[in-house]
Parts: C-alpha cells; structure tokens; sequence
C-alpha cells in the first residue's frame, strides 16, 4: 500500500515537472520570437544605414575614390559568377586551414599543459604573452624570408600569429576546471581515457570555440598580408591587383566577397557546431547572440 | 554481504606553514551491515576526511579500512563502493542515463547488464522518464536523485553518502531522506553517511557514530531503537531518541568549548 502509494506520489511529480518544463518552454519561445524579429530589424537597419551613408558619399568624391554601392554589387556578382571566386577564396581558405590546424594541434595540449602543470605555466608564459603581442605584419615578413614566396610561408604565418591566443584560451580554460568532477571520477575509477573525453574536454569546449571564433578572424587578417607580398593567387593578391590598377571597385568588391564568406564560416559552420556541442545547456536567451 | 571495517585510522593533514595536524586521531569501529551508519558530528570535524579515506580518495597514514565479507570487489581490485556527493557532481553535458552508464563503465560492469540495471534503479528513483533529458533541466532534488542512482547503479557493497541532503531546500531533503531510506532498506544496502544535521541522522542511521571535531575522535556510537519502516519524525520515541543524539552532541560542543 505504501509502496504503491510513493509511485502515484512520483507519478505526479513528474506529471507536474513536465507541466512545468512545457509552460517555461512555451514562454521563453514566445520571448524569443519577439526578441528575435527586433533583433534582426536593427542589425538589418544597421546594413542599409551603410550603404546609405556609402551612396550619400558618392556625391562628393569621384567614382575612382568612391564607386556606386550598384557598381560595386556588380563586380560582385561577375567575381562570384566567373567562378573566379572560388579559386582565390579556396587558396585563401586552404592557407588559413592548414595553418589554424597546425596552431589548434599545438596550442590546445600547450593550453592544457601550462593550465595544469605551474612549473609548465611559469616557463610558457613569457614566450606566450609575447607571441601574442606580437604584430602579424611581423611573422609574415619573416616567414616569407625564411621560406621564400611558398605555401609554407603562409601556413607558418598564420600558425604562428595565432598560437599564442589559442594557448592562452585553453589555459585559461584548463585553470577553470571543476576539481570536484575529476574527483567525482576518480571515485568511479574512471580510466585516463575516460577522464579526458568525458570529464575534461566538454569542460573546455566552449572555451576552444571562442578561441576558434578570435583564432580565424586574426588568421584571415595575417593571410592576406601573406598574399599581398607577391603571391601570385588568393584574396589578398586580388586586392593588391585592385590596387595596382588603382580600381577602388575592385578592392572594395573583393573586401565584401571576403566579409561575406567569413560571415558564412563565423555564424554558419562555427555557429552550428556551438549549438551541436551545447546543445544540453539550456538556452533561454539564446536571441541575444 | 559486507560491512566496513575501521581501525585505528590516523590522517595528518599539512598546514600551510608545513606543520601536521591531526585530523583523525585513532578512529576505530565497524560499520552496520546491510543498513544505514551515520557519521555525525560538527562541521569541519573530520567526518568527510574519513568518508574520502573509505572511499580510497585519501589515504591514511596509519591503521586500515577494509571492506569485510564483500561479494567479489571490482575489476580494479579494490572495493566495490558507490558514491553520493553533496552537490550531485553531474555531467551536465550527459543525459541521465549517460551518467549512469560513466560509472558502469567506470567499474568495468559488463555492458550487456547495463539496460537491465538502468531501468531498475532509474525507476527506483523515479527518473524513468527523465533518462534522455540533461541535468541543467531538472530540478536540484532531481538531480540528486540522479546522484543517488548513479551510486546504487554499480551495486556497491557499500553505499557513501557525503551530506547528500544538506544543499536541497527543506521540503526537498525531507521527501528524499524518506526515499532513499526506504531504497535502502529494500536494497538491504550497507551505506556511510555523513551528517551534521542530528534529526537527519536519527531518521536515517541504524547506527549512528558520533565524532568530536579537531582531531576527530569517537565519542559515543548509538544504535537506533527503532527500525527503518517505523521512523516518524513527529513520534515521541523518536523525539526521545532524537534528544538523546542532541544532547551528546551539545555536551560535546560545551567541553570542546572549555577546552579551546
């Protein structure tokens, strides 16, 4: 009887958690379609208040300065539709590529390393923080010395400029581990293996996302400096061809084709896998992003 | 089945400075078999130092621990022993039933037992329905019950249980300590529990082992007049017995206070 009595008693809570899950689901979906909507009426607002400005300076300097916003659209297309694009942009997509896994494939263990081991931490640091200082106009001239006008040059570059803030972040994460979870594990004899992958790494995982996030906007910056120093494909040639040619339409339209792909890769593939590795995090404000 | 048994346990810890303080000063006494012993004492005093050296988390620096007469131990050698923290310590990007699965994993349990196991203790602790959600969306209670089953779930020869009610709201603790009393006690589950709260330690110890703090120390070790299925909070033999804990542990306090 009594027994029988606990079930019903369980029964009910759960009954009366779901209730309670379902009406919290229901207004924050309704929170977030209203917030959502607003939200992409200012970012849109902001968009064509750009081109606005854009179209309004046109009136007072040359085409050669500052061409039409449709001018410019234009060659936009004509880059995107003469398949032209895709070849630069996979040149420049396969140096910032390549050279982000080789940071990621050192700097993460680094990261971890120096954010459990303090005699690791204090020999690590200096190195670090100067790397991070570092300009990337920088290691692009000495890369380029030291490899000549290759592929290799690049990939070092990018690499190199940025290590030192994909270390700094999984440091940083690793400092912010919960001990009590690895004690939790310990408790359950959970193997070496299992206290990595289980315990540890989903504790750093949004850490390695921001570092993914700051990583490839830094690595598009120092690739295309790379690019611009007498490599014969990619954006950054495209831009200084622009430049040579003293065509600001094709400058800007290259710069735009280039925003648009690194907006693609930022919220499109970054952003999706964000909300695949978190997704047992519940979000009720997940609009604001 | 199995019971555990404590000898002359010594445990220094270091100061800051580097000197030693003795934490647990020559503790012995064995625990109850096939039922609920509780650690009782002030906080600070010793008692979870004490559940983490059963444990193997800590180790002592003199006397034993064993575990008497338990079935076969795990894979690893030691002791098959469950554990139950004071905050959950779940894997929150683990649904329930995966962590579950990282303790049988854990103590090597043979996956084709797992299905079977998960839903008997996940229903015993009324989660059958919860198995797939993540604990960022239960409640605190909930997931402590999850806690709980993931340290029945290994079928411990002993059962530790580190204040598992005292960061729950009222209500919530009281509702669970019936639970976990009564699983228990069908389970016929040997299970330590520490405690600093007296009423909790009188409805939930079969035997109730009182420690006096800094260096911990035994003062007096109860036995509970009255059964598991017969504990009503609100009954004078368990009030009477209720008093009797409190008083020790009040006399307790007043001498340590002369003392320091």
């Amino acid at each position: 009887m009594a027994a029988k009595e606990k079930t019903l008693a369980l029964g009910a809570d759960a009954a009366a958690l779901a209730a309670e899950t379902a009406i919290a689901a229901g207004r924050a979906g309704r929170r977030k379609e209203r917030g959502a909507a607003w939200i992409f009426l200012l970012r849109g607002g902001s968009i064509v208040a750009m081109i606005a400005v854009w179209w309004l300076l046109t009136f007072f300097f040359p085409p050669s300065l500052i061409p039409l916003p449709s001018a410019t659209f234009s060659e936009v297309i004509s880059i995107v539709s003469s398949g032209q694009l895709f070849a630069e942009m996979g040149a420049t997509l396969r140096r910032v590529g390549v050279g982000f896994g080789i940071a990621m494939i050192v700097a993460i263990p680094l990261g971890i390393l120096m954010g459990t081991m303090k005699n690791l931490e204090s020999f690590f640091e200096p190195p670090v923080i100067l790397g991070l200082t570092m300009p990337g106009l920088v290691w692009a001239v000495m890369a380029i010395m030291f490899f000549g006008l290759s592929e290799t040059s690049a990939y070092v570059a990018v690499a190199v400029s940025i290590m030192p803030m994909l270390a700094i972040s999984l440091w940083q994460g690793t400092k912010s581990i919960d001990k009590d979870l690895i004690d939790m594990s310990t408790a359950f004899h959970a193997s070496p293996w299992s206290k990595i992958v289980d315990v540890i790494l989903p504790q750093l995982i949004s850490h390695i996302l921001a570092a993914i996030r700051y990583g490839l906007g830094l690595a598009w910056k120092v690739v295309v400096v790379v690019e611009m120093f007498g490599f014969s494909n990619g954006v950054g040639y495209q831009v200084v061809r622009g430049f040579n040619v003293f065509s600001m339409k094709q400058v800007l339209a290259w710069a735009i084709t280039f925003l648009i792909v690194m907006i693609v890769v930022e919220f499109g593939a970054i952003g999706w896998l964000e909300a695949k590795v978190t997704r047992w995090r519940p979000r009720m404000e997940a609009w604001r992003r | 089945m199995a019971y555990v048994h404590i000898e002359n346990a010594v445990k220094y810890f270091t100061r800051e400075d580097g000197s030693d303080m003795l934490v647990l000063d020559k503790v012995s006494f064995d625990t109850k078999e096939f039922g609920i012993t509780c650690l009782l004492g002030p906080s600070g005093c010793g008692k979870s130092t004490l559940l983490n050296a059963i444990s193997g988390l800590e180790r002592l620096d003199q006397g034993k621990i064993e575990v008497v007469g338990g079935a076969n131990g795990t894979a690893h050698g030691a002791a098959l022993l469950g554990y139950v923290f004071q905050d959950a310590r779940l894997l929150s990007w683990k649904s329930v039933e995966q962590n579950l699965t990282f303790a049988l994993k854990g103590m090597a349990i043979p996956p084709a037992e797992w299905p079977e196991r998960l839903d008997k203790y996940l229903s015993l602790v009324g989660l059958a329905e919860f198995r797939h959600q993540y604990p960022l969306y239960l409640s605190g209670g909930m997931r402590q019950r999850v806690g709980l089953a993931r340290g029945l779930v290994i079928e411990p020869e002993v059962l530790l249980m580190d204040e598992p009610f005292s960061k729950l709201d009222q209500l919530t603790a009281r509702r669970l300590r019936e639970e976990s009393l009564a699983i228990c006690a069908r389970l016929k589950q040997t299970t330590v529990m520490v405690t600093h709260d007296v009423e909790e330690a009188a409805y939930m110890g079969d035997r109730i082992v009182i420690l006096r703090a800094r260096p911990a120390r035994i003062v007096e070790i109860f036995e509970n007049p009255l059964p598991a299925g017969e504990r009503d909070v609100d009954d004078a033999q368990f009030i009477q017995f209720k008093k009797r804990l409190l008083n020790t542990v009040l006399k307790l306090m007043e001498t340590d206070e002369v003392l320091s």
